[in-house]
């Protein structure tokens, strides 16, 4: 993580969810958005086969745009059950962070950001799959 | 049978089982029980909640049988796992007409949006035992009608039938 004054750096927020993976890039503040995805949506497809090649091909056009505006790193907010590495039965963040590695772009922080269901009762953070 | 019925707090589980009443099947809101029965380690003050002493409600509930209605219900052991899913606009607008802070509408309607209740009841127990009902725009006794056909078992599992990401780009 090398992040110099000249050099400019932005927020990827990663949305993964079952079927579906989207990309917000804003600028280091959180309130100017850069790039917007139109989504790596698999829904009714086969999931095994096409989940993960659907976001990848979504951040390689993403990484073009954030490359276009001038970024050269991001930080990564990732949000959603496709984010927890192998046991998720979703797409994946990690396809989607390592797409953008490796078209160039400097990776910073990762933090996972998903959101908890709540009612008055919540489960324990170490047993949420 | 062990049926568990999950879903994101506002998909409508307290309202769709208390409806469902052609089963005589015990019915166990997980949420009072763990109030009631303190079974919880720890306050998150954040979010006005308890956290939940998995350990402890499993062995309080013990060898049951029946329905068990809770967003943590899917960490017990079950035989059929129920997911009630809804639109999350319309999550979040259910949950501020039941009187929920905003902050509290708002994170569970995202939780609805990313899926995060059917990703962990998919991943603890297969795809081969969920069963996904959207209740978008259907009544309580059509909800219930169709948690009725997955416990007497006419209904085939599902997961993946919605996609409510369009929420997080508005
Ligand atoms: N099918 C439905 N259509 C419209 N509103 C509903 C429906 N089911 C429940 N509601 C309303 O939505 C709110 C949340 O329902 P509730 O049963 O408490 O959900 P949960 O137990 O899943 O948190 C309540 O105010 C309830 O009256
Ligand atoms: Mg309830």
């Amino acid at each position: 993580m090398s992040e110099s004054a000249e050099q400019k750096w932005g927020i990827a927020h990663v949305y993964a969810s079952f079927n579906n993976t989207l990309i917000t890039i804003t600028d280091q503040t959180g309130a100017e958005t850069i790039v917007k995805s139109s989504g790596g949506s698999v829904v009714k497809q086969n999931r095994d086969e096409a989940s993960p090649y659907a976001a990848m091909q979504m951040a390689e056009t993403v990484a073009e745009q954030v490359k276009a505006a001038g970024l050269s790193g991001l930080h990564v907010r990732v949000r959603g059950p496709g984010g927890n590495g192998n046991k998720s039965p979703g797409p994946g963040a990690q396809a989607t962070i390592r797409a953008l590695a490796r078209a160039g772009i400097e990776i910073g922080r990762i933090e996972d950001v998903t959101p908890v269901p709540h009612d008055g009762t919540r489960a324990p953070k170490n047993k949420r799959v | 049978m062990r049926v568990a019925v999950t879903g994101t707090p506002g998909t409508g589980k307290t309202t769709a089982v208390t409806a469902a009443d052609s089963l005589s099947v015990p019915i166990v809101h997980l949420n009072e029980t763990i109030t009631t029965h303190e079974l919880w380690t720890e306050r998150d003050t954040d979010r006005d909640s308890l956290i939940a002493d998995l350990d402890a409600v499993r062995s309080h509930l013990g060898a049951w049988e029946g329905i068990v209605e809770s967003h943590l219900s899917h960490y017990l052991d079950a035989d059929r796992v129920i997911v009630l899913r809804c639109e999350p606009a319309t999550l979040e607008s259910r949950l501020l007409d039941r009187g929920e802070t905003p902050k509290k509408a708002r994170e569970n309607a995202e939780s609805e949006a990313l899926d995060v209740l059917l990703s962990e009841a998919v991943s603890q127990h297969g795809a081969e035992k969920v069963y996904e009902i959207d209740t978008t725009g259907k009544k309580p006794k059509e909800v219930a009608t169709e948690i009725e056909a997955v416990v007497t078992g006419t209904k085939e599992p599902s997961a993946g039938t919605v996609d409510f990401t369009q929420y997080l780009t508005q």
